[in-house]
């Protein structure tokens, strides 16, 4: 009993011993890679005693290595291409056997009038909505010049830094495709258990409404053909809380707006 | 063979005079119609005359293509322009055939959907990973093509795909019962420099 308690005793201190050793080699070992991977690339590295090898936060310049941008003001927006003069250059480019330039025109022209249309039904959207503010700093419009199935408009509410309501409107054909395919289907309780999707109207508009923990409510109603609003609100409390957000907004002159019928 | 000749051309000019008239109709909708203040009837004009012009671009691409390819015989009835709106611009058909012999040329015309072939054919590690042996990338006329190798499974000769991106447009030249050189002499008959001017 006692030898075998002598023996485990000697066994757990060299088995302590071995660790410390094995340690120490490991730090010798990660301090040599880290050497020769600072001389092949450059870039100190970030782990032990290299860290203080002189070199500031990310920002400054080094000599070695490639420094990080710390200045510029960004691009100057863009003002949209001139609707007449892209169509008068189309129509010119066409005349005189220049195909590509005219198609490119058009499709200027297409970007031009996406994005009128854009502004027009942000600015058709209401200030406030259910006590959130409109963020006009978040306020987008897409067009991805392909096709009709491009444009999308992005307004963002919000209340505090807790409540937010994105409301995305777009004629993204393949999303509202989807989802007409839903509406088509027999629909479908899974299990008995709290359901996260269902059906509901909004303004008469046919809509689905889905719930998930950690993205909140998301609200889809597609409009004629194409287009879909999707509300995407986050930190409301009820399902009704949603549709009377979703009310506010002119549905039928946002349908209107986008050519629908 | 001369009066089909003449007859196609002659069906392909009344075509485009058509086209011409509509181009030009499209265009004073699309100018009234902003003029009014009718953004959305203008954007449907507008797109209307993007389908003409990629149509109209087709058709100038099938008059640059080859009436014979060695012995194959261009199947000038077969030639084919789509105009499609969204995602695919347009698409351009044309077929040569032997007896024994027959080769299809798609062309399809600015479409985003074709970036993935693109980045294929520019990423030497993903063109590996995807590669199963019966693919390579190879040149012709200085451009980058993907050629795929179809075995037919019937003991004959096998048929070959040939595939050249441009951009956002696609140009597709399938060979049946052929060899690899042979689909690459063929493709070397097509004007590609022209067509990428027009295309692209």
């Amino acid at each position: 009993m006692v030898a075998c308690s002598l023996l485990l005793h000697h066994d757990t201190q060299a088995q302590g011993f071995f660790k410390k050793l094995k340690d120490k080699a490991n730090k010798v070992v990660d301090k040599a890679i880290d050497k020769k991977v600072e001389d092949k690339t450059g870039i100190p590295s970030q782990s032990g005693d290299s860290q203080s090898t002189g070199n500031g936060g990310p920002g400054s310049p080094s000599s070695k290595g490639r420094p990080a941008n710390r200045t510029g003001e960004g691009l100057k927006n863009s003002t949209p291409p001139d609707v007449n003069a892209q169509i008068a250059d189309a129509e010119k480019a066409h005349n005189e056997g220049s195909y590509s330039d005219a198609r490119y025109s058009i499709q200027q022209a297409l970007l031009g009038i996406e994005i009128q249309i854009g502004r027009e039904i942000l600015n058709s959207l209401p200030a406030t909505v259910n006590g959130l503010a409109k963020d006009t700093s978040e306020n987008r419009v897409v067009s991805t010049q392909w096709g009709w199935s491009n444009l999308t408009i992005q307004s963002v509410y919000k209340k505090g830094d807790d409540q937010q309501m994105t409301v995305s409107i777009g004629n993204n054909s393949f999303y509202s495709g989807l989802i007409n395919v839903y509406f088509n289907n027999t629909y479908v309780q899974g299990n008995g258990e709290q359901q996260n999707v269902k059906q509901v109207k909004v303004k008469g508009y046919k809509a689905l409404i889905q719930f998930d923990n950690s993205k909140g409510y998301t609200l889809l109603v597609p409009l004629g053909q194409t287009s879909l609003i999707t509300y995407e609100c986050i930190n409301f409390a009820t399902e009704q809380d949603v549709m009377n957000a979703a009310s506010s907004f002119d549905i039928d002159g946002i349908k209107k707006m986008l050519g629908e019928q | 063979m001369k009066q089909i000749i003449i007859l196609f051309t002659a069906i392909i000019t009344v075509q485009l005079s058509f086209a011409q008239q509509d181009f030009k109709s499209y265009v004073a909708t699309a100018k009234s119609s902003y003029a009014a203040g009718k953004l959305e009837d203008a954007h449907f004009a507008l797109q209307q005359m993007l389908q003409e012009e990629e149509i109209t671009i087709g058709k100038e691409v099938i008059k640059l293509l080859p009436t014979k390819m060695d012995s194959l015989q261009a199947d000038i009835k077969q030639d084919n322009v789509t105009g499609n709106i969204s995602f695919v611009g347009a698409t351009i058909h044309r077929s040569y055939a032997t007896l024994t012999k027959k080769a299809d040329l798609d062309i399809i015309n600015n479409s985003p959907l074709l970036g993935s072939l693109n980045a294929l054919l520019t990423t030497p590690m993903l063109g590996g990973l995807m590669n199963d042996g019966k693919t390579k990338t190879v040149k012709v006329q200085g451009y980058k093509a993907r050629l795929e190798k179809e075995d037919n499974g019937d003991g004959q000769m096998p048929s070959y795909k040939l595939e050249i991106p441009f951009n956002s447009s696609l140009i597709t030249f399938r060979v049946e019962k052929t060899s690899e050189s042979e689909i690459l002499n063929f493709a070397n008959t097509i004007p590609l420099q022209q067509i990428a001017k027009l295309i692209q």
